[in-house]
Order: C-alpha cells, then structure tokens, then sequence
C-alpha cells in the first residue's frame, strides 16, 4: 500500500443561495483553492472524483459527466461517489484509494451541493408529500438517545451554541450568529421534538476539493515547507436502514467503520492519541451520540463532554473546530468538508480554528436512516505515535 | 406477473446561469447570439472554461450569426411534447457565421427532403422572449432572422436564473408479497414474514427478504400477527412548503410494537391522537378502512397499508418500561 497524504485543501464560501456562480463555477471556486494550496494545475490531475446528494437535491442527472470539463477531468478517469449523506467522506475515500493502489498519483476529490436550486425536504421525501426531512428521520434515535443516557436537555443546547462560536473564526461558514446563546436555542421553535431550529443544520451552496498524491509528492510539499496531512487510515461500513433489534443509536456499522479505522492508523486509545475531530453533526444531540459510538467517550457519557467543555476548542477534545455540519451544510460537500477541515488541523493550516499542536484528526460523515458511515485518520506524520 | 405502479414526481428546479452563461441568454432575449474567445476560435454557446484543458476563459463575449450553415442533422418525425416544434423538424449542427464550433437547435423545414448539410438557415424568434435558448423558436432557411408575430421587446433585466422544471416518470415492480400482505388488510388481518434463520420478523413484503440474512421470504414465511401494540416511538413534523407537500399541519408518525412480539412496524399513520398528546407507552390498535373503500394498493414509508389506515389509542392505560422508547427498529 502506498502512502498518501492530503497537499492541497479548497472550499467556497458557503451561503443559503449562491446564485452568482452556475454548478461549474462553484465547483471550480473549491477546485482553484485546493490547486493553488497544493501548488498544481489541473495538469497535474491523474483522476478526479465527484461527490453529491441524489440526483433529486438539483435534478441534474450524471452531474460527474455534465461537470467533467469544469473540473478539467477531459481525457482523465472520471468517478462519481454515492452515498447519501456521506458522501463527500467517501469521495475522499476514493479518490485516496486509487493512489494508495498506485493506480494514480495525484487525485482531486470534489464535493459539492446547491441546495437552492432544489428542495433537500422534497428529495428526502422522494418527491412526495409528508416528507418527514432529516430531522424528522433522525429525531426518534435523538429521544431515544436523551432516554437511555438521562442526558439534561442543555446539551443539545450546548452543542449548538458551541459550534455557532466556532463557526465565527471558520471565513468560510454559512452561519453566523454573532449573538448565539442558550437562551437563543433553548427559546427557537421546536422543528422536529425534541430537535430546536437552532439545533439543526443550515442548507447550504457550498463546494470542498481536495489533491490527495502519493508519499513522493507529499515529502516534496514537507520540504517545501508545506505541511502534508498523511491518511493513516480510511474506513467505510453500511448497514440495512431498518431490521428487528437495530440500534440507530450505536449502529454496528459506525463502531466497527471507527473500530476498523482506528486500527488502520494504529490507534489503541482513541481518547489519548485523537487531538481534534471534525464528525458529522447535522443536529445537535449527533455530538454526544458519536463520541459515544466512536470510543471517544464510554457509552452513555458522551453528553458529559460536553457539559464539561471538553469538546470546545481549548478543551481535551475539541469536536468541530470549524463550526460543522451546524454551520455549514452544502450535504455533498458536508462530509469531504469534514475531511479536509481534519486534513487542515494536522496541517497546522485551520486559521483562527486551529487547535493548537493537532497531530491526529479523525474526520467522519454518515447518511441515510444513520447506515452509511465513512471516516479517515490524518496526521502531521506517517508515525505519530512513535 | 409481476405487477407494476406508476409514479411521476415533478419539480421547479432552478438554475443559476453564472456570468458567462447569463450574459447569453440575457442577450438571447435581445435577438442577439453571443459566443466566448477560446484561443482563435469562438465558443458558442459561450463557456466559462476552455471545454477541453478546464482553463479560466477571459470571457470576451463576441456577437456570431444570426445565420449559419447546417453541418449534420437527423429528422424528428414524432415529437413529443418536450421536443421545441409540435410538427416533425431536424434536429441540426448549425455553425452560426464567426463562430468555430456548431450549436445544436431545431430547423423548421417541413420535410426531410428540404434538409441538406450545407444549407444556410438563420433564426425564428419568439415574439416574447425571456432569456432562455427557445427563445429561438427553430431556425429556417435562408439568411434573415424572423420573429413570430408581434415583437414583444427584450425583458430589459439581466437573466441570472433559469426555470427547470424536471419530471420523471417511472416504474416499481410490486413484489407478490406485499400484494398479499395488502389483500390480507383486507381481511382486517395483519402478517409478516419470519425468516427462518434469524425469526425476524418483516411486515409489508414490498422488501420480501431478510437483510440480515440476506434471504428471500416467500407464503411458507407468512405468519400472523396481533393487531394491538404498545407506542414506542414517534416523529412529530412541522411541515415546510416544498412543491407537492400535502401537510400544512404539524403531524406525527408513529413506531407501534405488536404485543407478544417483537416487531415494530415503523412511521405508521396516528389517527384522534392529537400530536401534543403522543408518548412513549400509549397502547394503540389497528385502524382499518371500511370493507368496500378503495385502498392504495403501493404503500410507502409513512403511508397506510391497503387497509390498516394506521393506530389509534385503545383506551389501556400506558405500557411502561423503560427499553421501550429505543426500540424504533
């Protein structure tokens, strides 16, 4: 298996409506940004690799084809990724594949959503009425969660007025709510109970790539003074969306998607060894949920965490530094935004997000009824724990 | 026979034209056709990028045509409503005069006979234009430009959006299983299939296998079930206006676990149980049409099941345990 590192990170900023760029502008804003970080061209592209919702969010069938010239991909292998939510996580992933196979050198991972052209409650709906929309999916596995932990109800709260903060030093966030408080959450309209309006994602207009090369390109961007973000490890898992006795709230495919991933990179103790986490909360309670499922917190105390501030930046581990899904959710980009935001905190390239002496990330993306799931582990060398 | 249902969905997409492509179908709306300087040669429609290397065009627009010469075309004897003429037409490469590569649009002709590679053509305009490529109604032979009926001007505002609206129509096979699981509603009764490895449980048979042990449930899997359970869960949504919603109303979906069992039928239909009055534990029982109402035959998530209109309270008093609100599967 050959190494693989990240050299080259780039995203839009992110609005309700980007109605200033056509599908092929926006990407290219992503695309531009992560070739200029990585110092390429689109010359030096082997392969690139798309990821969006459905076809249903824009009604654009085979975007990957319609958009091969924008994204310079003429000529070049050309892949679409689909995986519903988590798709921009698994976009990375494969583009990341094909140079740990040594089938490419160099590939660039794009992801993107313009949510305003559609309708995400009609897609999710399969484009019929009564759509029951993310929230509306996920809000029994959110009851469920607060029952069996006897969690307090400010977490949610918490989570979400945390991530808004964060989102205030991320230049590229979709939100910004300078004046977010408790109160301001506690006292928002009641969307899907138990989930608030302000503990729910945004939708977004929003584009992420990524370069991903092979170990001699990244050391020659280490001696060029440009940190890589090495991929240690890469895990992806599904499970059936719904089966007598499934658990949506510690789904079998996220812990052994983190158990496998963590293996991978050599982790033993992920709550020692992870610095920073960039996972996929799209509602609040997603917070304490993952870090349970993700060994990052025993089962049941993952909302200790964050009652305690652990997971804000400054705290033992901070979990969406950049403002997250909570923030910013373009959905096809919302994953591989995870990734890179990961990729940038081993970089030591997060800006005024930055965590302070990250050396390993965990970046994650799940999708669908919570049966998709797609992580990575990047870190600031090829052996960090040595 | 397997028996197939229907369905069309249709949305009003939009689309954002960007700059360059903007600034064509704001000049369409003009009676002028604009192409974009790609080396020595122009670009029309114009792109924002060079189509072959991704590079960032300067997008120097040029006006081309109006006339042009046909270079390949083939005949359209049956249009369908989402062709751009109601009567057969050529579908043709037409290279308009200054530009280096052909675009694609209708040519009125009558016949196949009167079409020729070759042939000098030059647009129909709408009489009322928006800003969008039919605002060339079909190109016709000759070399003057032409517009249908009374010149209604141009918008006069910049085109930064375009309408899509997009519909398909497509077709879901009906396993036999879930047709029967649907005649026995009918019958006010309940069944399942009980895969024989693992005895889950599966109620609707419009997935008639087990997921878990990836096999196909067929009649010997059948078994019945009760038709009274226990809430366990529940989803209450404040709707959101999207083209197609039918709720103004906040409604609920319901989890129901059938008693003695241990199946969860999931997002069912709540009936006089208002949505600030449902919690875990209320005891509930099937709903069912009157014998000679017509069903819907196709359910789906959230839907009834031909007969089973979905739960009401049964007037019990609560279940109460503590495992209950997880079991949503």
């Amino acid at each position: 298996m050959i190494p693989c590192a990240v050299v080259g990170v780039g995203q839009t900023h992110h609005k309700s409506r980007r109605r200033d760029v056509s599908f092929g502008g926006l990407v290219r804003e992503a695309v531009f940004r992560a070739l200029d970080d990585a110092r390429m061209t689109m010359a030096d592209i082997d392969a690139v690799v798309l990821g969006k919702a459905p076809d249903l969010f824009e009604g654009v069938m085979k975007p990957e084809l319609y958009l091969s010239d924008a994204l310079g991909a003429v000529g070049k292998p050309m892949f679409r990724v689909h995986t519903a939510g988590s798709v921009g996580g698994t976009t990375g992933l494969v583009a990341a594949s094909h140079v740990r196979a040594g089938k490419h050198r160099t590939v660039l991972a794009v992801a993107f959503e313009k949510q305003s052209e559609g309708n995400a409650q009609f897609a999710l709906g399969s484009g019929r009425g009564a759509s029951l929309g993310a929230g509306g999916s996920f809000a029994p596995f959110v009851r469920a969660y607060i029952h069996r932990s006897g969690a307090p109800e400010h977490i949610g709260w918490t989570v979400a007025v945390k991530d808004r903060l964060n989102a205030l030093k991320n230049p590229y966030a979709h939100l910004r709510i300078e004046d977010i408080s408790i109160e301001k959450v506690r006292d928002s309209p009641m969307m899907w109970d138990p989930i608030r309006y302000l503990e729910s994602c945004p939708s977004s207009d929003g584009a992420c790539a990524v370069v991903i090369t092979d170990e001699e390109g990244a050391r020659a961007a280490a001696a060029d003074n440009r940190p890589p973000a090495w991929i240690l490890g890469m895990s992806s898992r599904s499970e059936a969306g719904g089966f007598p006795g499934r658990d949506p709230v510690r789904p079998r495919a996220c812990l052994q998607c983190a158990d496998d991933v963590y293996q991978e990179a050599g982790i033993t103790n992920p709550r020692e060894q992870i610095d920073v986490a960039e996972l996929y909360v799209p509602f609040s309670w997603h917070e304490p949920i993952w870090l349970e499922a993700h060994a990052l917190a025993d089962e049941g105390e993952g909302w200790q965490l964050v009652d305690k501030g652990d997971t804000e930046i400054g705290g033992r581990l901070p979990i969406n530094p950049s403002g997250g899904v909570l923030s910013t959710n373009p959905i096809g980009a919302s994953g591989l935004l995870r990734f890179a935001e990961a990729a940038n905190q081993v970089r030591g390239g997060a800006g005024e997000h930055q965590v302070d002496g990250a050396k390993v990330a965990l970046g994650m993306a799940y999708g669908a009824q919570s049966q998709y799931f797609s992580m990575w582990i990047v870190a600031n060398s090829l052996q960090p724990f040595h | 026979m397997t028996r197939f249902v229907e369905s069309t969905i249709t949305f009003p997409y939009k689309r954002s034209l960007g700059p360059v492509t903007g600034a064509f179908m704001t000049a369409l709306a003009d009676k002028r056709i604009l192409g974009v300087r790609s080396g020595s040669g122009v670009l029309v429609p114009p792109m924002e990028w060079d189509p072959v290397s991704g590079a960032e065009l300067a997008a120097e627009l040029v006006e081309v045509g109006p006339a042009g010469t046909v270079e390949a075309w083939t005949w359209v004897p049956e249009p369908t409503e989402a062709h751009p003429l109601d009567r057969p037409f050529a579908f043709a490469f037409i290279r308009l005069d200054g530009a280096s590569v052909p675009l694609l649009h209708a040519v009125d002709t009558g016949s196949p006979a009167a079409v020729r590679a070759g042939m000098r053509v030059a647009p129909r305009w709408r009489g009322r234009r928006v800003g969008h490529i039919t605002d060339i109604a079909c190109f016709v032979p000759g070399e003057d430009a032409q517009v249908d009926g009374p010149d209604a001007g141009a918008p006069g505002q910049p085109v930064e959006l375009m309408d899509y609206t997009a519909a398909v129509t497509y077709s879901t096979p009906v396993p036999e299983m879930a047709d029967r699981a649907v005649a026995a509603t009918r019958e006010r009764r309940l069944v399942g299939l009980r895969c024989p490895t693992c005895e889950r449980v599966y109620v609707g048979g419009d997935r008639p296998y087990c997921p878990v042990d990836a096999l196909e449930l067929g009649p010997d899997a059948e078994v019945d079930l009760p038709t009274t359970g226990t809430l366990t869960n529940f989803i209450v949504v404040e709707p959101v206006r999207y083209p197609g919603q039918t709720e103004t109303e906040p409604f609920a979906r319901v989890f129901v676990l059938l008693d003695d069992t241990e199946v969860v039928l999931t997002y069912q239909p709540v009936i006089d149980l208002p949505v600030h009055d449902i919690h875990v534990g209320v005891r509930v029982t099937a709903v069912w049409a009157p014998a000679d109402a017509p069903v819907d035959t196709f359910s789906g998530i959230g839907r009834p099941m031909g007969s089973l209109l979905g739960w009401t309270p049964s007037g019990e008093p609560d279940a109460h345990d503590p495992d209950l609100v997880n079991r949503i599967y």
